[in-house]
């Protein structure tokens, strides 16, 4: 049978930093084949060794990978955004086709298939700065159609977009791999609603990668649907209740969609409000109109005063940001000057007088101050960037998916730390997260953002009836 | 027009003007190129716009070359802030009636520039909304830390190019995947045409300068 | 001897260009504001000369980073032919102005034949660009008509903006991208 064969394959970023080592696969053609694993462990590597980037675009290797004569591949990469050459889709198929060669008389026709093929025939000549996310893969995948590609390589192709996007994609592959013996492969470190689409799991743990059996996979993607549960219980706030930030006749349009319609909302001073939803449908952009970086209709009031008429400098000395993309929150180069800044210019008294390391042991981690920020893990970044953030005591702090790449060990300690903080000094918390374990108990409010509007929930909310 | 050779017929001209300085030529320029963009379906908005850029960096030599320098010549005065108006004019014609897909496009077909700059510098240019919103945003990090970012603060830059090796990485890798390589020729989806016409334009505008330029004062 | 450029540091280039038109074109007041207040005086023009190094980074920066034979030039060129489509106050002279700053800033880097990377080439880099980009001008904006003391004034302010620009901030960004590892090449 013909395979992709990995042999003995090492390969590291950084010498004597191996993220891959002596792996050994054998991956049949024409299968689905699904990467799992831990954030971080190497699956975006893997996919780009198999393409053929890596060990190009860095990286030392060692080891083969034989792919069989002639196939052609196609990706589709982890941000949708940043994978494309020209400004509209039509532009790019065009691009694509002429890279490839094809007769000048073709490529008209070529565009249109694989743009009906995925139904995106009324953007074709949009801009592709103005599609969301899932309309974004799909452009990504009508390129690998009109490549005639092979082997299709999708890394977390569905981290920044909607179910039913997701839907659609999945149910694309399956008519390719069906029609063409398609060879699909995808990584994602989140296994539920698989079972019905892949037939093989590769598991990384160790920098070893592992390819299980046919059962083994089933029964894997089966109780990842089953234990994908964590449930929060939640009150409504009270009329009463005191607001801090309140939402008058809000609203937010993109790409002349409705992204949240018209809405008037409090949010409560001093408690910790949980807003959840599906991917895509607006929860970055409703933090980010809070902290003004970016524009909507309506009127948005912080302590009574609309945020359009405040000063930057005083409102951000009272409004805090934890960006949901890391490295964003950095502005020096080492793990000690980050935290020496915030504890210079920082208001929090719980992290008074204490020294780097004993806050960085607060959160289980070595005393890494001399390290350079951009040379740790992602979960490492994400504890010190929830630390500087906290540090500034800001009255307001919104985060945005501040557990993302934590373990629960780390995830527990953080949210101690949190919790002990505000004892100290009450902030008021609005937190995004789509990973609900441990969250019970310390969230008061629970907002949902779904089909455009915003609410608050109250009772028993379980993450696995979505 | 083929879009490389007007922009080379612009570069001419602008250029020629810099080394001359006559104030009725300048002035037939600027009618000429002013009746290039009408036909081009210029917009108020954007008739405002190229009459108002050259109006302060004008007015400044204008009163430097009359009000200050040596024998207030206020003549070549005037005729530098016409001279100022042509560039802006012949930008103006540049960037108004040719995309820059288009241009891109000339350039590789007709003038062979290697691909690899021809698309490299597009892929940039196509995500100059993410690169906009990412400066404002490095600002924003800064005030929330208590750390105001100016212009001339290294920390912006720095921040910036961390970004841009970033996504200058991502891009090149995505283009790989779509096929493109470096040293491979490649077909075209439009064919950019270079006709007779275009040469004929562009000598007969110069032949008319040059006798303008003899003729008039 | 040297490698040739890659696609990525094309693209490299061609960001940076864009980066730093845009901090300039959001801080663009600057220009026009230094204009107004300068032109009482007759000083006008001078805040060309005051303003002229920010335009002048990308190529010292690229060169920096590459280590490559012409990146300073192309760094340079690329951000001009960036600003030209962004649509900025020069129009395709800014093309012209971009090859004369490219060769300005390359031209330091010739001379120490692309074996130093430090304080002595981004100085005589500053240098070069200055003289290159004087000599334009004296050209494309009218400075042979201009009073001669106005002239050393201006040419000393173009070269104090240069060794701000091209060579203290360009030195600091270059110091904070070497401590975090960034640049691999
Ligand atoms: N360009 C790079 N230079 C140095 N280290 C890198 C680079 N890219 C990735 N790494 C490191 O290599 C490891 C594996 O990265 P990779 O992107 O393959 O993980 P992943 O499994 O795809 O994770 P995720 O689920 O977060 O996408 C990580 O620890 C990461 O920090
Ligand atoms: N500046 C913008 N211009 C155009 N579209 C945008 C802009 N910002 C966001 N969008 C679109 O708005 C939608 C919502 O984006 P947002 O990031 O707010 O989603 P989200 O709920 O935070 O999703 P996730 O859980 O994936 O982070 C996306 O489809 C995105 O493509
Ligand atoms: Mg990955
Ligand atoms: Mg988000």
């Amino acid at each position: 049978m013909e395979q992709i064969i990995i042999q003995d394959l090492t390969f590291a970023y950084q010498k004597g930093q191996p993220i891959l080592n002596d792996v050994s696969l054998e991956l049949p053609l024409h299968k689905s084949i699904l990467l799992s694993g831990p954030i971080g462990c190497g699956k975006t590597t893997l996919l780009k060794l198999i393409a053929r980037l890596l060990p190009k675009y860095g990286g030392d290797c060692s080891g083969k990978v034989n792919l069989p004569q002639g196939q052609r591949i196609g990706m589709l990469f982890q941000d949708p955004t940043m994978q494309f050459t020209m400004d509209t889709p039509r532009h790019e198929l065009e691009f694509t086709l002429g890279n490839l060669q094809v007769p000048h008389k073709e490529i008209s026709n070529q565009v249109t298939t694989a743009l009906n093929f995925v139904n995106l025939q009324e953007v074709a000549n949009q801009k592709l700065t103005t599609l969301s996310g899932g309309q974004l893969q799909r452009v990504a995948l009508a390129v690998t159609i009109a490549m005639k590609a092979d082997i299709i390589l999708l890394d977390e192709p569905f981290s920044n977009i909607d179910e039913g996007n997701r839907q659609f994609i999945l149910q694309k592959l399956t008519k390719l791999q069906k029609k063409n013996g398609t060879t699909i492969i995808i990584s994602d470190h989140d296994l539920h609603n698989y079972q019905d689409f892949s037939q093989l799991v590769v598991q990384f743990h160790n920098q070893k990668a592992e390819l299980l059996s046919p059962q083994d996979s089933q029964q894997l993607l089966k109780s990842a649907n089953r234990t994908h549960a964590n449930r929060i219980t939640t009150s409504v706030p009270e009329a009463s209740a005191q607001p801090i930030v309140e939402l008058k006749d809000y609203s937010v349009i993109r790409n002349r969609n409705t992204l949240i319609g018209p809405t008037d909302l409090d949010f409560i001073l001093n408690k910790v409000t949980l807003l959840t939803g599906p991917s895509g449908a607006g929860k970055s952009t409703l933090l980010k109109s809070i902290a003004k970086l970016t524009h909507y209709s309506g009127k948005i009031t912080y302590a009574g005063r609309n945020i359009q008429k405040t000063f930057p400098g005083k409102y951000y000395s009272q409004v805090g940001l934890v960006f949901q993309e890391t490295n964003q929150q950095f502005l020096n180069v080492t793990v000690g000057e980050e935290l020496s800044l915030s504890t210079e210019n920082g208001q929090n008294p719980f992290f008074k007088g204490k020294t780097p390391q004993a806050i960085l042991s607060m959160v289980g981690l070595p005393d890494i101050s001399n390290r350079v920020v951009y040379s740790l893990s992602g979960g490492q970044r994400k504890l010190i960037q929830n630390l500087v953030m906290l540090m500034m005591g800001h009255k307001l702090l919104l985060m945005d998916e501040p557990f993302t790449g934590l373990d629960h060990k780390s995830l527990q300690k953080l949210l101690t730390v949190i919790k002990q903080s505000r004892q100290q000094f009450p902030q008021t918390l609005l937190i995004v997260s789509h990973q609900l374990d441990y969250l019970n108990g310390f969230i008061d409010y629970h907002l949902v953002l779904n089909h455009h509007q915003l609410s608050y929930q109250g009772g028993l909310h379980d993450e696995s009836q979505h | 027009m083929n879009p490389s050779i007007k922009l080379l017929l612009l570069l001419l001209i602008s250029l020629e003007i810099s080394f001359t300085n006559r104030l009725f030529v300048n002035l037939i320029l600027i009618i000429c190129l002013f009746i290039v963009l009408i036909f081009n379906k210029l917009t108020w908005h954007q008739f405002c716009w190229l009459m108002l850029i050259p109006l302060i960096p004008g007015i400044a030599v204008l009163i430097t070359i009359g009000g200050y320098g040596a024998g207030h010549d206020w003549l070549t005065g005037w005729s530098m802030v016409s001279r100022f108006y042509v560039y802006v004019f012949a930008g103006g014609v540049m960037t108004f009636t040719t995309s820059p897909l288009t241009l891109v496009r000339s350039l590789e077909q007709n003038c062979h520039l290697p691909s690899k700059f021809a698309y490299g510098t597009l892929a940039a240019l196509n995500i100059l909304p993410q690169i906009k919103r990412n400066v404002s945003t490095i600002k924003v990090a800064g005030k929330m830390r208590g750390l105001d970012l100016h212009w001339w603060s290294p920390t912006l830059y720095f921040k910036a190019i961390l970004s841009a090796i970033r996504w200058s990485d991502q891009l090149a890798q995505a283009m790989e995947t779509h096929g493109f390589r470096e040293e491979r020729p490649r077909t075209y989806a439009t064919l950019i045409p270079l006709r007779w016409v275009d040469w004929a334009i562009l000598i007969i505008s110069m032949v008319v300068l040059q006798i303008l330029l003899i003729a008039l004062p | 001897m040297f490698r040739q450029f890659h696609l990525k540091d094309i693209i490299l280039l061609a960001i940076i260009g864009i980066v730093f038109g845009v901090i300039y074109l959001a801080t663009g007041l600057l220009y026009n504001g230094l204009t107004i207040i300068l032109t009482p005086f007759g000083y006008g023009p001078m805040a060309n000369d005051i303003t002229l190094g920010i335009w002048c980074m990308a190529g010292p920066l690229a060169a920096f980073m590459l280590r490559l034979p012409g990146a300073s030039f192309l760094g340079e060129f690329l951000s001009a032919i960036v600003e030209m489509l962004l649509g900025d106050q020069w129009g395709v002279t800014t093309l012209l102005s971009g090859l004369v700053q490219g060769i300005g800033t390359e031209l330091g880097f010739t001379l120490t034949l692309y074996k130093m990377y430090n304080w002595i080439t981004l100085l005589l880099s500053a240098t070069t660009t200055t003289i290159l980009t004087f000599s334009w001008d004296w050209f494309r904006n009218g400075y042979s008509h201009f009073p001669l003391s106005m002239l050393i004034v201006m040419l000393i302010v173009r070269w104090l903006s240069m060794f701000f620009f091209t060579g203290i901030l360009v030195k600091l960004i270059i110091n904070l991208l070497n401590r975090s590892h960034v640049l691999t090449r």
